[in-house]
């Protein structure tokens, strides 16, 4: 590892830390971090795709006010629009997370590792005196933070146009009962939260395929054929000794954070398999970025 | 670190565990749900008393029901797809029920949906169905005096006892079931089982006849409180409960009073039923019944087979009414799937479950029973 040893050197000036093998006084920083967000943020592609998230509620939004669906009608929460501007959040969650939050968040790991092994910055990233291991986790944390960010993409402008054409006021939960505006917006909140942490369950697969390959579309497309097959392995009634393992399996029990009580069994079982998702594969993306020949 | 370095493959040790310590944490989990735990042994006898002598003040918990009763897939007739929230839908695959129950006047049920959810809420004379797919709900006034409550009649219980002679202890009323039921079927205490995290004795009833297609049916009753927790019905055909009931979480703490009060929420359609609406259509729906050619019961106990014949043009008169063409059609499709069978009885079409059989022949017969398909016929032309 010829990275720790140029590193020992400078790293007051990198100031992120230090590497691994002599372990001077390591100063927390969250400078690797803030840059990594600031690289996500900064490329065009992922700019246009937040624009194509946000897009999704306003399209529902003004589609549903020039023509009021019927009950039952369109995908679901649709119909409850017009009684509640937070459904448009609701409706457009429920849409997205099928391909498009995915696919952002395949975008956003394929770049991770293998878009800077592609560019060839990635010999550069592990000059500075940061232990690959560091690397990893800084990289797998932007990605969590990716994805609270996808969701708020579609959310945040969601409720922004919902409340500003259908107004405030009681939400009706699926159990048929009121709740306050106030608690509502707080359901919402815990939606988002849980989407997020499938999502970022999502990402750790990504990041290790995104150290298998160099190719970063590779990489894209193969978190998305995972995604993929997850619902497809989902819908087949055969697999059902499967279905409980699949990540995307409980993902659409979001809707049990909107009855009236909670139903939290469903959720804590979802959350489980995310994190079971996230420590394996982020382990299997450790075991292989660790030990890889960084060639170019 | 320095095995790490040394052997850089030493690091995949690291997923693997992790994979690892999952597998067997939900292995021990499993284990543990389902170990047998030591109760003292308890007769069937005196497990039919104890159920009797329950004493049910309030329950809440989550139900979960599944059913593979080998049925065409019917979400098509149901307009509800998998985890459908539709009322419909329940006859096949896994559903989940969030049941509260406060008393003889309060209770809620509430079929979970994906994103959706089918409440029945009854609190004192108010029965009310919500519908959050459709935002529709209905109400229902109940009758003032509470409906006598009809308990099932077990089954193969032929010889049911009159008025007079009631039974006086819930161990005499165990004993003359136990008796009613002896000559079709046997019943065992096989041990116990952990349902919803608390133990449960088992009470397996086993049909004697062997052409039954029920190969037993397990009642899971509550240690403790003696109430069932669970009902599986095995059938002879497969090795995992063709059809399955029961709790996966239970709490016998008094429900919140908000769960029973239902109040339509803006938006929503409201059918009102006048007062004795549900009674009225129930008896409509009998006399109809028995005017239009009642089955007859052939064979005793759990291989009896019902015998009929559909109202003519039954299958084809949906199709010309204009609001249910689709349903209609979809039907006749239906039955266009299953597998033709013919014989000295007639030709028709074979409907061959996990628990039950159906026939359905050309001439618009049909027979229905718990039994195989042989059975179905011998019992055509039994007619």
């Amino acid at each position: 590892m010829s990275a720790v040893e140029v590193g020992s050197g400078t790293a007051v000036d990198a100031g992120v830390g230090a590497g691994s093998a002599i372990r001077p006084r390591r100063r927390w920083s969250t400078r690797f971090l803030r840059s990594e967000l600031r690289l996500i943020a900064g490329r065009r592609r992922n700019q246009m795709g937040l624009l194509v998230l946000a897009a999704v509620p306003i399209i529902m939004a003004i589609a549903v006010k020039v023509s009021t669906p019927g009950p039952g009608e369109g995908p679901n929460f649709l119909s409850s629009i017009t009684s509640n501007g937070l459904f448009v959040p609701l409706a457009a969650l429920g849409v997205e997370i099928a391909m498009f939050l995915p696919l952002a968040m395949s975008m956003l790991s394929g770049d991770a590792v293998a878009g800077e092994a592609n560019l060839g910055t990635l010999r550069y990233l592990l000059t500075v005196p940061v232990s690959r291991t560091r690397l990893l986790a800084v990289k797998y944390v932007s990605l969590c933070i990716g994805a609270l960010w996808g969701v708020t993409a579609v959310a945040l402008p969601g409720a922004v146009i919902g409340i500003a054409l259908f107004g405030t006021g009681d939400l009706t939960t699926l159990s048929g009962s009121q709740i306050s505006f106030g608690v509502a917006v707080w359901r919402v909140v815990l939606v988002m939260l849980y989407l997020a942490a499938g999502l970022a369950g999502l990402a750790a697969v990504g990041l290790f395929i995104s150290t298998l390959t160099e190719q970063p579309i590779a990489a894209s497309i193969a978190l998305l054929i995972f995604t993929i097959l997850s619902w497809i392995l989902d819908s087949v009634p055969q697999l059902s000794w499967l279905h409980p393992w699949l990540i995307v399996h409980e993902w659409m029990s979001f809707g049990d954070l909107l009855r009236d009580p909670i139903a939290w069994a469903n959720v804590l079982r979802g959350l489980f398999v995310d994190g079971v998702y996230a420590l394996v594969f982020w382990l299997a993306a450790w075991a292989r970025f660790s030990s890889k020949d960084i060639t170019s | 670190m320095s095995l790490f370095t040394d052997h850089p493959r030493a690091r995949w040790a690291a997923p693997a565990a992790a994979v690892a310590v999952v597998a067997a944490g939900t292995l021990v989990t499993n284990l543990t749900a389902s170990a047998d735990p030591s109760l003292p042994p308890r007769s069937a006898a005196q497990l039919l008393a104890d159920v009797q002598r329950a004493q049910l003040a309030y329950v809440s918990g989550t139900v979960v029901q599944s059913a593979d009763l080998g049925l065409p897939d019917l979400s098509a007739l149901g307009g509800g797809r998998q985890g459908s929230s539709s009322l419909q839908s329940v006859v096949t695959g896994t559903h989940t029920w969030r049941v509260w129950y406060g008393g003889e006047q309060q209770q809620r049920l509430a079929l979970v949906g994906s994103l959706g959810e089918s409440d029945v809420i009854r609190n004192g004379r108010d029965l009310w169905l919500w519908s959050s797919d459709q935002k529709t709900a209905e109400h229902y006034r109940l009758p003032a005096k509470p409906a006598g409550r009809t308990h099932d009649e077990q089954a193969g219980g032929s010889a049911s006892p009159r008025a007079t002679d009631l039974p006086k202890t819930p161990e005499e009323a165990a004993k003359r079931a136990l008796a009613a039921l002896d000559p079709t079927t046997a019943v065992t205490t096989s041990g116990s089982s952990v349902v919803a995290g608390r133990s449960a004795y088992d009470l397996v009833l086993k049909p004697r006849d062997p052409a039954s297609l029920v190969a037993s049916v397990r009642i899971s009753v509550d240690a403790k409180r003696h109430i069932p927790l669970r009902v599986q019905a095995y059938s002879t055909k497969r090795a995992n409960p063709a059809f399955e009931v029961g709790f996966t979480s239970i709490d016998f703490g008094r429900p919140d009073a908000r769960q029973f009060a239902f109040n339509p929420p803006p938006g929503t359609k409201v059918t009102e039923h006048p007062v004795t609406a549900p009674d009225k259509a129930k008896a409509q729906g009998k006399d109809k019944t028995r005017t239009k050619g009642a089955p007859t019961v052939v064979g005793k106990g759990w291989t009896a087979v019902a015998v009929g014949s559909l109202p003519p043009g039954a299958l084809t008169s949906g199709s010309t009414k204009p609001g249910q063409r689709g349903q209609g059609d979809q039907l006749q499709a239906l039955l266009k799937n299953l597998p033709r069978v013919s014989g000295s009885w007639g030709s028709g079409r074979l409907l061959n479950g996990t628990l039950f059989s159906a026939v359905l022949t050309d001439d618009g017969r049909y027979a229905v029973g718990a039994v195989k398909p042989e059975g179905l016929y011998a019992a055509l032309k039994a007619r």
